[in-house]
């Protein structure tokens, strides 16, 4: 069992208490309609799957609540960092 | 001494003495000895019969390494172990082994025959052989080849047992209770910090246990480490597996020791420890040699024999032979020959021994064979000589001998290691895989860090022997038979790394998990391959480290325990008016209410009856419930759901469609707007954590700008419905506050008052096309309320019903059931909800899907209705649909029946389907093959009673 | 196919032996009990203060601090276990939700020097690191608690109503085999 560092807790929880969330950093168009069927499908579909490092959503379903961003290596499954929901990038 | 119990030593207690039983035969040994030592202090030497070949087999390893040992301990109905280590069986009184893989006796093995004609199963022979004809196999050759090669029996009833676990937390976990363990427990406690110690055997001490000289030490340590007040020792404990961030799993045995009069309280705890670092002192195991006949019983690992005479006072022969290319052997024979054991001569392949044991050897007498290999063991039940010879070609002689040692060097147990994906480097010195990186906090200490000294010796696949390996009965691996001539057919026939030899051959692949075998065949490939041991690669290490019980992974989820059931406050009511219960999700839900005598399709037609013509009542509580509360809550509806929500009154209730991004349904309910800021939202039973979080997901990450926050409140209101004509008048008398008359309180509504002095959110709803309410109470109060509704009912027939009447009811009026009629790949207009989308807003959650080409595109799956021509047939849902019934097989399917029942209101068969440009069929006649023929059906829009909905509005 | 003579009973049957207690319940050094009836809110806020406005009381601000019976959950999200009958404004119109959830949960109470092993057997929290005075949201096994230290041996437990069988009863099976073989 993982453990997950939650940027809002700030504390290491039990993996247990998380839910994952899938790929972060893919922002819902904020108008969709102007979107391409194959520019929606991207967004829809199409994930990066990295052997590596991964950008990641991680919700603390059973803890604050609160979804926010880790980055793990997915050969390793070592956690590089956690960040909260709306910070850029790392 | 005494039989084989050597007349003094030993850690057993010789005051006390326990009888057990082996093969049905009394048997009896001291406290403190294992099943091995007390069978062997008898002079038992045979104890099972090998997986294929039902060799005769004796004891190879002291430890959790044994794989030939093995027994089934029986401790009363549904309490039946099997493929135990006969090393790792404390015995207590009224103990009773069996040996396993024989038939009839031990002795007298009729499946041995395999041995004779052991030439004909080499590896590959099963794949190679069962191929014809197709479908023998699992008919045919699978039982029988089970029959012949097997382990014990598996269990055939019900685990009578409990089982324990818990979470634990400590700053130092350390694995293996050794002398180093032991050491760094007392390090770590001196350090403040919780440390728990855990150890798989009866007591501390692990190789010290055979070492009396250290027994002083241990026994001060073990004082220590029981009074610290921050040391938890967990003995019988095996460590399973290490998982990630030092999570480390093992499992306790707290009463397979015990007579059964003794034991208490559950049989097992499993133990899921995170630690802050995990010390590894798992010590290391000795290897065996491969040499013609090593498997015949009394040949053994030296430390085995050490252990039996310095722990147990057992001796394992009257005249022992040590096979050594290790200095270990050489001091394992020295220990022994002192404890009073006796010990006929040393056989070293080497010529160089160190000179202190060479000159230790002479002075005890014991006869040196330097520069010589054991080639041939003789003997079939038991050792009676060796044959040995200079480099094992030239010289042949014969040494008499009742047991034979082998001291092969030592395999660090590197398990847990590897599990943590800690890295493994190849030391040539040692033969063996070493600990080198790990990104855990994880570190090794003892042997298994190579940080012991067992002397040097060399390394070696086969002892080299006159005759070729292709005749040799050199066994690799004990449990699973194979021997060295496997693994060079395997390299002949063209494998090349050792994860498809260890398949081909099973080498590795038995309960023991090659512990004993994997470098030996490591080394044996390398050879034939003519290759470094490096460039063969080198078989992954899988929890859990020796077999485990299923009890124990349960812990307490066994039986009511197993998962939660959820039920709601008025479930007891329902159990006893006897209702018959269905699973949904984690509730129980009352699926019908049947009087005496009838089955379900009687008490469904009359439950569905009583509802159309008087009023029913049905326990709603488990529908999924959300309070959407903030001053951008209609903006937040507006943009999940389909449908408008901004202009809906307070007051007034509206059906919310749900869709995915994607585009596909994926949940419905009613909602009710309260107040501006305050809507009561429901959803499927199922469907209510899902759509929660999914709409927790869009407020946080998406529009984090809108003031407005989500309240499960699932659990917080019991709702009771009220469906049928006679709704109203049955509520009326019980209502304070609320005008229930059709022109103040008109359908789709919500009002809130009190029913019997509670406060109430009254719903005008109705999922049965009848006048319905839907009467939400605080969930503590839902049951007196039920009953006051129940009580005022009897003056207008209420009859309780249950989620098949419900379902019978809402097909009757087309109305879909989220998951029955829809499976994620539905969208509004395929169920025929057009209606609901809103076409003139600019976005919501599925919107941009809508318009993408396949959703589109003609000929999609459409809901319709089937009436089957015999309005009898009641088709089978999930049934497939086909246009033309003569069509040959394979037919094209158009679609599946998705809902189907008998209504009793109509008198006949009703259903709902899927089918392919469904609308464009009305009229229509398909057909659902089944087993017993074709049913036809005649496809029709899917409202099958009151298409006006003038019931509604009563 | 071999028949092996094992019958699993269907969930829904064997569970249907099960009742809620009505306690107490006493094991070896920990006693198993309900909490007094409360009234439970759930509050909600992007800013604490319009929150403190609208109860008229000081929130606790960082998460696992609780104060006069109001424990603060998330970074936005507040639970409160206040005297039976406590109303609390609704705050209509303003950024805010307040939502009475008294009768979603029931309340349990473990107390003794064995209780925390009980709460261990099943929550993968390292309790014992739990503040006295602090509270947290999180599992015992697979149900949704939240824990508040009340003191140093009593532990405050809500769960929803319909878990609350299940959760009875798991700790009656820790408290009947765990009491006195626990970690140090």
């Amino acid at each position: 069992m993982l453990l997950i560092h939650c940027p809002y807790c700030e504390e290491a929880r039990p993996e247990v208490e998380f839910v994952y969330g899938g790929e972060a950093h893919i922002a819902r168009p904020l108008d969709p309609s102007t979107y391409s069927d194959a520019e929606w499908e991207e967004f829809l579909y199409i994930r990066s799957n990295p052997r590596g490092r991964h950008h990641e959503r991680w919700r603390h379903t059973h803890g604050c609540g609160r979804f926010f961003n880790a980055v793990r290596d997915t050969v390793t499954d070592v956690f590089e960092t956690t960040y909260k929901a709306g910070e850029p990038r790392k | 001494m005494s039989g084989f119990r050597l007349a003094d030593g030993g850690r057993v207690d010789r005051r006390t003495k326990r009888s057990f039983t082996f093969d049905g035969k009394a048997q009896w040994g001291y406290a403190g000895d294992s099943l091995a030592s007390a069978l062997l202090a008898q002079g038992q030497m045979l104890f099972g019969r090998s997986f294929k070949y039902h060799r005769p087999r004796g004891i190879l390893g002291a430890g959790v390494e044994e794989p030939n040992a093995l027994v089934t301990v029986d401790r009363g109905p549904g309490r039946v172990t099997p493929n135990l280590r006969a090393p790792s069986v404390p015995i207590y009184d009224g103990l009773h082994a069996t040996s396993q893989n024989r038939f009839p006796s031990l002795k007298t093995d009729l499946l041995a025959v395999n041995n004779v004609f052991s030439a004909f199963f080499p590896a590959g022979f099963y794949n190679k052989t069962f191929m014809w004809p197709r479908g023998a196999w699992e008919k045919v050759y699978e039982p029988i080849i089970r029959r012949l090669a097997g382990l014990g029996d598996s269990p055939k009833t019900r685990d009578p047992d409990h089982y324990d676990a818990t979470y634990a937390h400590c700053e130092t976990l350390i694995v293996g209770a050794g002398p180093a363990g032991v050491a760094a427990a007392l390090d770590a406690a001196a350090g403040g910090g919780r440390v728990i110690l855990i150890d798989e055997q009866e007591e501390i001490g692990g190789g010290a246990l055979s070492d009396p000289a250290q027994w002083g030490w241990l026994a001060e340590a073990s004082a220590k480490l029981a009074a610290a007040g921050n040391v938890t020792v967990l003995s019988r404990t095996t460590a399973i597996g290490h998982y990630h961030q030092n999570f480390v799993v093992a499992a306790e045995r707290l009463t397979d020791h015990l007579s059964l009069a003794e034991a208490e309280g559950p049989r097992e705890k499993l133990w899921r420890i995170r630690a802050g670092e995990v010390v590894l002192a798992m010590g290391a195991i000795e290897r065996p040699l491969v040499f013609e006949g090593n498997d015949v019983p009394g040949v053994m690992l030296a430390s085995a024999a050490r252990t039996f005479a310095l722990r147990y006072g057992v001796a394992v022969g009257r005249k022992l032979v040590v096979m050594a290319v290790h200095d270990s052997g050489w001091r394992d024979a020295l220990a022994l020959q002192e404890a009073g054991v006796n010990i006929a001569a040393i056989v070293d392949l080497r010529r160089d021994i160190d000179p202190a044991l060479a000159e230790a050897a002479r002075a005890a007498r014991i006869g040196c064979y330097t520069g010589y290999a054991v080639t041939k063991v003789t003997g079939r039940q038991a050792v009676t000589g060796v044959k040995i010879a200079l480099d094992g070609v030239a010289k042949e002689q014969s040494l008499e001998c009742d047991a034979v040692l082998m001291a092969g060097g030592w395999t660090p147990t590197v398990h847990l290691w590897s599990h943590a994906k800690g890295t493994l480097r190849w030391d040539e010195a040692w033969g063996a895989y070493l600990p080198d990186k790990s990104h855990e906090n994880l570190r090794c200490v003892g042997a298994c860090a190579v940080a012991w000294d067992f002397g040097s010796g060399l390394a070696i696949g086969a002892l080299p022997a006159a005759k070729p390996l292709h005749e040799s009965k050199a066994f690799v691996d004990f449990q699973n038979d194979v021997k060295a001539r496997d693994i060079g057919l395997a390299v002949q026939e063209g494998f090349r790394s050792i994860e498809h030899i260890k398949r081909y051959t099973t080498n590795g692949m038995a309960t023991d998990q090659g512990k004993t075998s994997n470098l030996n065949g490591l080394q044996i490939a390398s050879d034939v391959l003519a290759k470094p041991v490096t460039e063969i690669g080198l078989t992954t290490f899988r929890p859990p480290y020796t077999p485990q019980s299923f009890g124990a992974m349960l812990g307490h989820h066994k039986e009511a325990l197993f998962q939660p059931l959820r039920k709601t406050g008025i479930d007891d009511w329902a159990e006893r008016k006897g209702a018959v219960y269905e699973n949904v999700a984690q509730w129980r839900r009352a699926r019908y209410f049947p009087l005496i005598g009838e089955d379900m399709d009687a008490a469904v037609a009359r439950e569905c009856l009583g509802v159309r013509s008087a009023v029913g009542i049905f326990d709603a509580s488990t529908l999924g419930k959300i309070e959407v509360v903030g001053p951008d809550a209609a903006e937040f509806l507006n943009r999940m759901y389909t449908n408008p929500w901004k202009s809906l009154e307070p007051g007034r209730c509206r059906y919310g469609l749900l869709l995915g991004e994607h585009g596909f349904i994926i949940d419905d309910g009613v909602s009710a707007r309260l107040a501006p800021d305050r809507f009561h939202l429901t959803t499927t039973t199922g469907g209510a954590a899902r759509v929660l979080g999914m709409m927790e997901d869009y407020l946080q990450t998406e529009w984090s700008d809108l003031d407005v926050w989500l309240t499960s409140t699932t659990e917080q209101w019991a709702v009771i419905a009220l469906q049928g004509p006679k709704a109203r008048e049955v509520i009326a008398p019980l209502m304070e506050g609320i005008d229930l008359s059709a022109e103040a309180f008109p359908h789709m509504a919500v009002r809130e008052g009190h029913i019997c002095g509670v406060e109430t959110r009254l719903f005008r709803v109705s999922f049965t096309g009848e006048l319905g309410f839907e009467v939400n109470v605080p969930a503590q109060h839902g049951r007196m309320v039920w009953e006051a509704i129940w009580a005022e009912g009897q003056k207008h027939g209420v009859v309780p019903y249950g989620t098949e009447t419900m379902h019978v009811l809402r097909a009757e009026k087309g109305f879909i059931i989220v998951g029955q009629d829809t499976d994620g790949t539905v969208t509004p207009d395929d169920a025929g909800l057009g209606w609901a989308v809103g076409k003139k807003k600019p976005d919501f959650v599925g919107k941009r899907s809508l318009a993408r080409p396949d959703i589109v595109a003609t000929g999609r799956k459409q809901l319709v209705g089937l009436l089957t021509d015999d309005p009898q047939a009641v088709l089978e849902e999930g049934a497939q649909i086909v246009a033309d019934p003569n069509q040959p097989v394979p037919m094209t399917m158009i679609g599946h029946v998705t809902s189907s029942y008998h209504s009793a209101t109509l008198g006949r068969s009703i259903a709902m389907a899927l089918v392919a440009g469904g609308r464009d069929r009305m009229g229509e006649t398909l057909h659902v093959p089944m087993p017993g023929g074709v049913i036809s059906a005649k496809v029709v829009a899917p409202m099958f009673y009151d298409a006006e909905g003038s019931r509604l509005n009563g | 196919m071999v028949e092996i003579g094992v019958k699993i009973a269907p969930v829904a049957v064997s569970a249907a032996d099960l009742k809620l207690g009505s306690g107490p319940v006493e094991g070896t050094g920990v006693r198993l009990s309900h909490a007094e009836t409360k009234a439970r809110y759930s509050l909600r806020a992007r800013d604490a203060a319009v929150l403190d406005g609208v109860l008229g009381r000081k929130l606790p601000a960082k998460i696992g601090d609780t104060a006069d019976g109001i424990a603060c959950l998330g970074p936005d999200e507040w639970y409160a276990l206040l005297p039976e009958g406590t109303t609390l404004p609704k705050g209509e119109g303003l950024p805010v939700s307040v939502v009475d959830v008294s009768s979603r949960a029931l309340g349990f109470v473990l107390e003794g020097p064995g209780a925390l092993a009980v709460l261990s057997s099943g929550c993968p929290l390292d309790l014992a690191k739990l503040a006295v005075g602090r509270a947290t949201r999180t599992v015992f096994e697979t149900v949704e608690i939240v824990v508040w230290r009340e003191a140093e041996d009593r532990w405050h437990v809500e769960v929803w109503r319909s878990f609350a069988i299940w959760l009875w009863h798991a700790f009656l099976a820790a408290m009947h085999s765990s009491g006195g073989h626990a970690a140090k």
